[in-house]
């Protein structure tokens, strides 16, 4: 299975398979919140794919370069303070503070980005732009790139092409699933949901039969990979 | 929402207590924290697990926020909860790591992810910030209870229905099939969606006893 | 935005509050560092005795690039190995470790490490029932899985509902311990 191969899979797995929201539970606030019509919930999908790939591209660059235990310019550092030391420098006691500043510089960098090129688009987004620093897709991204780059070897390790595909691809599954969403929620404005499910109730109840459908994607990458060769 | 009862700063930090846990619960009246109520409810041992790990991040940073209030500038405030709430929940994965081992594999990535989770960050912005060390703290404990309550509930269905036990104890009797859904994500979905209907529908009732009309109704 | 000066003032805090943090989690990685390590090293070292009778311990070793734990007694005597592998499953990765005799003839166990299969199907594998057919395996001849209920010599019979799962784990433990015998029989040279 060739490198592009496996980046493909590796798409396919992140946004379908192991979707962030109906299998990781990622993302649910603005699944509930911002899923009301079809319009909004695409932009906040966009949105949350442009500022995982930028955050995770800083994340990868930090854990690698930084953070990871014998990282090359923490040890290069190490070393000019202490140049026999042999000791492994490990500073991944701060990854979890790192990544949530690396998102909100992230957050910011769109966030200056979007008001200078698309300014209609900025005041569309209104308040939700600064909310995706608490999105939980961003930092689940992050920690899972954390989990294949810092100790990593062998077919574990993700380089920034594997970090960037899955960063990518993580976002375009939280918008395939609250683009469904909005498209199923604004039929239900026609519909007589019962008092106590109205809101987040029914939402919850359709995610879970979403959830459902998407559970019939396991094994996909399975079989594509058994049927396109090691 | 609980009145002021005539104290001129708000709820007092008893009635915050008690708001945490029913009235204002952060998971079925304030709809925050539901990733990791959804994630990792499927048995009660990992459910509390969790909880207790959001009461130790919530209390710790409602106090560490609460002392340093008069410090805090309007533009930065949000860089230093953050802050403070990642610190603590890096020292709260550290601890499960090193003490409850098993507990750790099986929360994976969601001790992290209490850093991003709404609950802490809004209680800090909304209660932390602006009122004294006691009145945060006990806003905290409340909020805690409330979303280990939370917790409880929605983890006691899942197992009950998807393992036949309750805290690792075989509860259901043998011939019970085990609902396999039920510890998967549908059936987080679904249990969650069936019960906040429950407590809607439960608050409901009874805001249509005292006031003798309409219940709260819920934003459609 | 507001001004740049206001920011640094303003600044002051959140570099004292990041240097009191630091330090702060700086000391808990000296205090439980050691713990954690010993922890993850027990979930795999741990399982050594139970993978390969007569074993006390397992030694950290260096193979074809790959670790392997030699299995010692108590007079620290080669009586096994014990290898951590891993590879796709059904839904996501399944981490094995899987014991052999000293000669690396037979299997003499097999641990699930981390799976993410189906529950109630798949994540049968974790049972010892089913773990136990791989005990007493030739490790000179491919295994292969069955469904036939009297599984023959090399065979090893299917979870019910679990098929993938259940070749996966084949496959892994079929592939590890093709790939360590070459590597030991290279090494023996």
């Amino acid at each position: 299975m060739n490198h592009l191969g496996a980046l493909l899979l590796l798409a396919i797995n992140t946004a379908l398979i192991n979707n962030m929201v109906f299998h990781f539970f990622v993302g649910n606030c603005p699944f509930i919140g911002v899923s009301r019509r079809i319009d909004t919930a695409f932009g906040m999908g966009c949105a949350v794919t442009f500022v995982t790939a930028v955050a995770a591209m800083l994340s990868w660059t930090c854990t690698y370069f930084i953070l990871a235990p014998g990282a090359p310019l923490t040890t290069w550092a190490w070393r000019q303070f202490n140049p026999t030391s042999q000791a492994v420098v490990d500073l991944s006691i701060l990854n979890y503070v790192v990544y949530i500043f690396l998102i909100a510089a992230a957050v910011q960098l769109v966030e200056m980005y979007v008001r200078k090129f698309f300014p209609a688009l900025y005041k569309a987004f209104g308040v939700f732009l600064p909310l995706i620093t608490t999105n939980c897709v961003i930092l689940f991204v992050c920690l899972e790139i954390m989990k294949h780059v810092s100790g990593a070897t062998g077919p574990l390790y993700w380089g920034p092409d594997e970090a960037l595909v899955y960063a990518v691809f993580a976002g375009v599954g939280f918008l395939i699933a609250i683009v469904i969403m909005a498209g199923i929620r604004q039929e239900l404005d026609h519909c007589d949901v019962p008092k106590p499910l109205r809101g987040a109730g029914i939402t919850m109840i359709i995610a879970g039969i979403l959830a459902l459908a998407f559970m019939g994607f396991t094994g996909v990458d399975k079989g594509l990979e058994a049927m396109f060769g090691k | 929402m609980s009145e002021h009862m005539g104290h001129p700063d708000g709820p007092t930090p008893l009635e915050r207590f008690l708001n945490g846990i029913l009235p204002e619960n952060p998971v079925y009246r304030q709809i925050l924290g539901i990733c990791p109520t959804l994630a990792v409810s499927n048995s009660m041992e990992s459910a509390m697990t969790m909880a207790g790990a959001v009461a130790f991040v919530l209390v710790s940073s409602n106090l560490v926020v609460s002392l340093i209030r008069g410090l805090l500038k309007p533009h930065l405030r949000i860089l230093v909860f953050t802050l403070t709430i990642a610190t603590f929940v890096t020292v709260a994965d550290r601890f499960l790591a090193a003490y409850m081992h098993e507990m750790s594999r099986k929360l994976g990535p969601y001790v992290p992810l209490i850093i991003v989770n709404c609950i802490i960050i809004a209680r800090c912005e909304v209660c932390a910030a602006k009122q004294s060390v006691i009145t945060a703290v006990a806003d905290a404990i409340g909020q805690s209870l409330g979303f280990a309550l939370a917790m409880a509930t929605i983890a006691t269905v899942r197992e009950l229905l998807g393992f036949g036990t309750w805290f690792g104890l075989s509860v259901m009797p043998k011939a019970w099939p085990a609902w396999v859904v039920m510890i998967l994500p549908p059936g987080a979905f679904i249990t969650l969606g069936l019960l906040m209907g429950a407590v809607n529908w439960i608050g409901a009732a009874r805001a249509g006893k005292s006031a003798g009309g309409g219940g709260e109704a819920k934003k459609a | 935005m507001s001004d740049k000066g206001g920011y640094i003032k303003q600044g002051w805090l959140v570099l004292v509050l990041a240097g009191c943090f630091g330090a702060a989690l700086a000391a808990v990685h000296v205090g439980l560092g050691q713990r954690i390590e010993s922890n993850k090293l027990g979930d795999t070292l741990g399982q050594v005795p139970k993978l390969v009778p007569g074993a006390v311990e397992g030694r950290s070793e260096l193979l074809g690039g790959r670790t392997v734990y030699r299995a010692v007694d108590s007079s620290g005597r080669t009586v096994g190995w014990v290898l951590p592998v891993g590879g796709g499953g059904f839904a996501d990765r399944i981490e094995l470790l899987i014991g052999l005799d000293a000669s690396a003839a037979t299997i003499t166990g097999l641990y699930v490490l981390e799976q993410k299969e189906t529950p109630g199907l798949g994540n049968r594998i974790e049972e010892p029932a089913w773990r136990a057919q791989f005990t007493g395996r030739s490790a000179q001849r491919r295994l292969a899985v069955t469904k036939a209920d009297k599984p023959g010599a090399d065979e090893i019979q299917a979870v019910t509902g679990a098929t993938i799962s259940s070749r996966s784990v084949t496959d892994i433990v079929n592939d590890a311990v093709g790939r360590f015998r070459a590597e030991l029989g290279a090494s023996r040279q």
